[in-house]
């Protein structure tokens, strides 16, 4: 792997070292190995198949890992149930499919986390919700059934509902991937939004544009391993990399 | 042979008890079934080896047998086998449930497993408990794909509580043939029967119409 491994000197959130998984024969993850710090915005590009949602997903205990180590906000993976449960409340998620509850409605959607795993009150959960959904610019439609929203405000719910546990980094998988073309960018806008506050992100992203704004680093990887980590000045100059340069001619 | 309105309209009272039975039988059965099914359910679901197989071949026998011939066999043979007689209502209510639990099963177990997966891994990621996963998340969605087939197995069971008349057990239809043999008044009296079930039935389908479509909306 060529490139800094962080330009940052904040305390690292997110560990990983050597990260393997496989599917029977097929190696989906061959040693992923990267850190993340405070306050970085991280993009995990590459071709489908290379393995960046898998990664991904090895990081809140989603998809368990065969070999390796994984360590957030100080506790490690593999580990017992209550510190992968404690892991997830500290590493908020965002889908590609939403996977809003569609039994409840948007402020329930929200609520529930805060409620559950924090024991907040109604009242106390409420205000949260209302504070996180202005923050997504969906503020007015707090009372509505996911289905009765549009792709893109239902993404946004999500990361609303991410965000109320007070996560130490949130992560997106190809948040944009399922939406129709004209709702890529008001959800790409409130992780602009989101990125300029300081929150970790790591975001698996086919959107280069947004990655080259927003992205501190571009971590870019195909078959399962970690080609190469960089700024995306250097990123987008080809990293001298054949495979980024592959890469990078197929998409523009 | 006239229609005499004065024996249809004097029968419904002396189906009352009759109608306390069928329903006895039918809450009992209800009841019964749905604990067998959630141990089915959750035998095929996660049960490996011995007891998933188990779980599997119990549905395969009892949803392959008729009714008729296990209420005889239990009512009649269980006697040799286990070494007590069960009564005509107890063997009724345990023929009607180890059928209708086959069923409910399956329909568990089907309710369960079409509750999306990304469902799970939403709940996962927020890092609810299991309690608050199956409470919160995937048991109100797993029953509300579940209501419509639980309707329709209530609808049959009630249907099917009249075959235990065959060991003589005094509920509806029992009732009313006995009461048809002491009179010859067939017409009136079974139209009378007949229209007790129904009105037992009809609003249960109405029922379940109105809450699939309040769910649907909800959904």
């Amino acid at each position: 792997m060529r490139g800094p491994v962080s330009m940052s000197n904040e305390e690292p959130i997110i560990v990983c070292q050597d990260v393997r998984r496989h599917y029977g024969q097929f190696e989906a993850l061959r040693g992923v190995s990267l850190t993340i710090r405070k306050g970085e915005v991280v993009c995990i590009v590459g071709p489908s198949g290379s393995g960046k949602s898998t990664f991904l997903r090895t990081i809140n205990g989603l998809e368990e890992i065969d070999g390796g180590n994984i360590t957030v906000d100080g506790i490690s993976l593999p580990g017992s149930r209550r510190e992968t449960i404690e892991i997830r409340r500290r590493a908020g998620m965002v889908f590609q499919s939403f996977n809003l509850f569609p039994h409840m409605t948007v402020r329930r959607n929200v609520t529930l986390a805060p409620m559950r795993n924090q024991r907040l009150s109604r009242s106390d959960a409420d205000k949260i919700a209302e504070r996180l959904l202005a923050r997504v610019h969906i503020g007015d439609q707090i009372d509505k059934y996911p289905e009765q929203l549009s792709g893109g405000q239902q993404q946004r719910v999500a990361i609303a509902r991410a965000l109320a546990m007070e996560p130490r980094v949130l992560m997106f998988d190809e948040p944009t991937s399922a939406l129709d073309p004209e709702m890529v960018n008001e959800v790409l806008e409130v992780m602009r939004e989101l990125s300029h506050s300081g929150i970790t992100m790591l975001v698996v992203t086919h959107e280069m544009a947004f990655a080259r704004e927003v992205a501190d680093r571009i971590v870019f990887m195909a078959d399962g391993n970690i080609v190469c980590d960089l700024p995306p000045s250097s990123f987008f100059s080809g990293a001298n990399e054949p495979r980024v340069q592959q890469f990078l001619s197929k998409i523009r | 042979m006239t229609w005499d309105w004065a024996v249809f309209f004097g029968t419904f009272p002396l189906l009352g008890s009759a109608l306390v039975t069928t329903l006895e039988l039918v809450i009992a059965s209800l009841v019964l079934a749905s604990l067998i099914g959630v141990i089915l359910c959750f035998g095929r679901l996660i049960g490996k080896g011995a007891l998933g197989w188990l779980a599997t071949a119990y549905v395969s026998m009892f949803r392959g047998l008729p009714e008729t011939v296990l209420i005889f066999w239990i009512y009649y043979c269980g006697p040799f086998v286990f070494d007590a007689r069960l009564s005509s209502f107890a063997s009724g209510v345990l023929s009607l449930s180890l059928v209708a639990g086959a069923y409910m099963g399956e329909i568990f177990r089907a309710g369960v497993l079409a509750v999306p997966r990304g469902q799970y891994e939403a709940a996962d990621a927020l890092g609810l408990s299991k309690v608050h996963l199956v409470r919160d998340v995937a048991a109100p969605q797993a029953f509300r794909i579940m209501l419509p087939a639980i309707f329709s197995q209530v609808t049959i069971l009630t249907k099917n509580s009249s075959i235990v008349s065959a060991i003589g057990v005094a509920e509806l239809f029992y009732r009313g043939s006995t009461l048809a043999g002491d009179t010859f008044r067939y017409f009136e009296i079974f139209s009378a029967v007949g229209l007790v079930y129904f009105a037992l039935i009809f609003p249960l389908s109405l029922l379940s119409q109105r809450l699939e479509r309040t769910l649907a909306v909800t959904r």
